[in-house]
């Protein structure tokens, strides 16, 4: 079999090439993609579900507050997530009761510093983009 | 078809079938440590060509290890469960490397991670642990949280410890 | 000069000082992957090889004993990369089986339909690597191009690329898009045109046909004898799959053939598996056309308990014949898994029993034409 093809090689020398130029171009995102959580403050009542859901014990329930509640005085938390343990399989979505915590398509999400990789409530709860 | 498989064996072998089970293309089979060698090996000789897999399960609580073989039959299409028992303390068995020469590299993993000894076998040495100098790790009275604390996470383990 | 297989006895070599040179074929190597074996050879041919393994050996077994089944299938795709749905359907299925409980119809044909995307992507990667390690560098580059069609479609049902997490006892997580079934059939026709290009560049190629013919033959009764499945021992003709003597799932209502060549060297091996390309894009589309509504899921609680007992269960990977064995003591968590990989007996059975004898330039060659994972062997 020969493997001189001048037709191909004519071909291929116009056709377009499979790759992309990382950071100037990307992939366009899906709907549904498992990246970084979103916490909804309203909805989340500290019920310690995520972190039984979570394989890797990377969330942790943390107290940020206090608030009266039929007379007596209640702790509030919400959870708190390292992102370094975190192995983004989606159960803590999946499991959570009040529809609370959702996975968005955000996944630039690199560090320098080990120490920033745990997202505080507050930082969870902001919008991305 | 089954049952004509069991009904041989039994017939054979009186003592020492403990319980069989029987179902459409799967047979069940719990004997007694001293034959199973014996039982094997006949059902070699009636078709069963492939042997899948050699599993140990312990049962800490009866203070007894499961050995558990699963054979296959190209032929016939059926598959061939047999377990038996040996005692926790001096764990050994006759090995099978004679009747099934891939039964070799099965004993070795089992020899490594639970500590038993599969007389015949011409090389136990170890697989996958290099220098491992504490009880056979996948029993049950070895505890993984309290090594990997100890291991990884002490004192004076510095960067793993952090973050 | 004699060839050294001529000569059996070791006193022999003594008495006539050859001396011996290891070789390592090591973890650091173009074309070893994760995987060491130290061979040891006499000029160009080779007396023995040892594999060593145990890069990849994270110990999965005793993991799943501290995890309760919803978390374990986030672990089982871990098991073998390459190949990640067939981990999650034998573990979902044994879970099943251990639990009396059966998925809707609809999720059985969902999970056989990523189940055999995941075979083509396999078997794709598979002609990359094999092609790297020959010296052919263009089949690595076309193959990982077409590689990202099904990654991508792996991205639109489950929302992960590599590691998807999409199977659960009682059926799957999400159901399939919309407009899911016309993308799959647009990748489909790219491949089955891109066979084409394969067939010319790499499976009938003279270099590759010259340095896989004739080289690496097992026969019958040694594979079995060694306990060697799947496309290695189809290529040496026996006839075994697990998808047609114990169907499960949804392949009791497709209709395919099993592909065997009776040869049994490399080259026929290589041919296996571009015939289970072919047929498992026709798998797909028998499946896609019959495809119900319905429930895709049954609940699984996040502590279920499983009664106790043991069950057992065999499906058919990309590599050969996977089995879980399951021991459940009636709480969340499993007592006991045992997985067994396929590349196992391959690696470390039926690799040192192929290399006896011939020379080293072939080492490469007969490794990957039996396609081992080490993440398999070593779990």
């Amino acid at each position: 079999m020969s493997i001189f093809r001048p037709a191909a090689i004519m071909r291929n020398l116009f056709k377009k090439p499979m790759t992309l130029q990382f950071p100037y171009e990307a992939l366009p995102p899906v709907e549904g993609y498992r990246g970084r959580h979103l916490l909804d403050l309203e909805k989340c009542t500290g019920c310690p579900v995520c972190s039984l859901a979570c394989p890797n014990k990377a969330i942790e329930l943390v107290k940020v507050g206090e608030e009266e509640k039929e007379g007596k005085k209640v702790e509030k938390k919400y959870p708190q997530i390292h992102l370094g343990k975190c192995c983004f399989c989606g159960l803590c979505e999946e499991y959570c009761p009040r529809d609370a915590i959702h996975m968005t398509q955000e996944a630039m999400i690199s560090i320098m510093d080990k120490s920033q990789a745990i997202y505080s409530p507050d930082k969870l709860s902001q919008p991305v983009g | 078809m089954d049952n004509e498989i069991v009904s041989i064996l039994k017939s054979k072998f009186p003592e020492s079938i403990l319980s069989s089970v029987s179902e459409d293309k799967r047979i069940y089979l719990l004997v007694k440590r001293e034959e199973f060698y014996q039982i094997l090996s006949q059902l070699k000789e009636m078709g069963f060509d492939h042997l899948s897999d050699v599993t140990c399960v312990d049962m800490l609580a009866q203070g007894e290890f499961e050995l558990i073989y699963h054979l296959w039959s190209h032929t016939k299409k059926i598959r061939g469960i047999v377990k038996t028992r040996i005692p926790r303390e001096s764990p050994t068995i006759k090995s099978i490397v004679d009747l099934w020469i891939g039964a070799q590299i099965h004993e070795r993993e089992g020899h490594e991670l639970f500590g038993i000894r599969f007389e015949g076998n011409p090389n136990l040495m170890p697989l996958f642990l290099e220098d491992w100098e504490e009880i056979p790790p996948f029993r049950k009275d070895f505890d993984i949280r309290e090594y990997v604390k100890r291991e990884y996470y002490g004192e004076d383990k510095g960067y793993f410890g952090q973050g | 000069m004699e060839r050294t297989r001529d000569i059996l006895a070791k006193d022999e070599l003594e008495e006539r000082e050859i001396s011996f040179t290891t070789i390592p074929f090591g973890p650091q190597h173009p074309a070893s992957g994760h995987f060491h074996a130290s061979v040891k050879c006499v000029g160009e041919e080779v007396v023995e090889l040892t594999p060593y393994p145990g890069y990849l050996h994270r110990g999965f077994e005793r993991l799943m004993e501290y995890r309760n089944h919803a978390q374990n299938t986030m672990l089982c795709d871990r098991i073998c990369v390459l190949d990640p749905f067939s981990n999650e359907m034998g573990y979902v299925n044994v879970v099943e089986k251990a639990s009396g409980i059966e998925a809707p119809q609809r999720g059985k044909f969902i999970r056989t339909i990523m189940a055999e995307l995941g075979r083509i992507l396999s078997h794709i990667t598979w002609i990359g690597i094999i092609s790297m390690a020959l010296g052919l560098d263009s089949g690595t580059r076309i193959a990982w191009g077409d590689r990202e069609k099904i990654i991508r479609l792996n991205e639109l049902a489950t929302g992960g690329r590599i590691y998807p997490c999409y199977f659960i006892p009682g059926g799957v997580r999400r159901d399939f898009p919309e407009g899911f079934k016309e993308e799959i059939l647009k990748v489909l026709d790219y491949i089955e045109n891109q066979m084409k290009l394969y067939d010319n560049l790499v499976f009938y190629n003279t270099t590759f046909t010259m340095r896989l013919e004739n080289v690496g033959i097992l026969r019958a009764e040694d594979a079995v004898a060694l306990g060697i499945t799947g496309p290695n021992l189809r290529a040496s003709g026996i006839a075994t799959d697990v998808r047609k003597d114990e169907p499960y799932d949804a392949y009791p209502y497709v209709d395919f053939k099993v592909v065997f060549k009776g040869k049994g060297d490399a080259y026929s091996r290589a041919l296996c598996r571009r015939g289970e390309i072919i047929e498992s894009i026709s798998i797909v589309r028998q499946l896609l056309e019959k495809i119900p509504e319905g429930d895709f899921r049954v609940k699984w609680g996040l502590t279920k308990k499983v009664p106790s007992g043991e069950a057992y269960f065999c499906c058919e990977a990309a590599r050969g014949e996977l089995c879980f064995h399951m021991v459940s003591d009636g709480t969340e968590r499993p007592y006991r898994v045992k997985v067994r990989g396929p590349s196992f007996s391959h690696t470390l059975a039926g690799f040192p029993h192929l290399a006896k004898g011939v020379y080293i330039a072939d080492i490469p060659a007969i490794y990957w034409s039996l396609d081992p994972c080490p993440a398999d062997m070593d779990r």
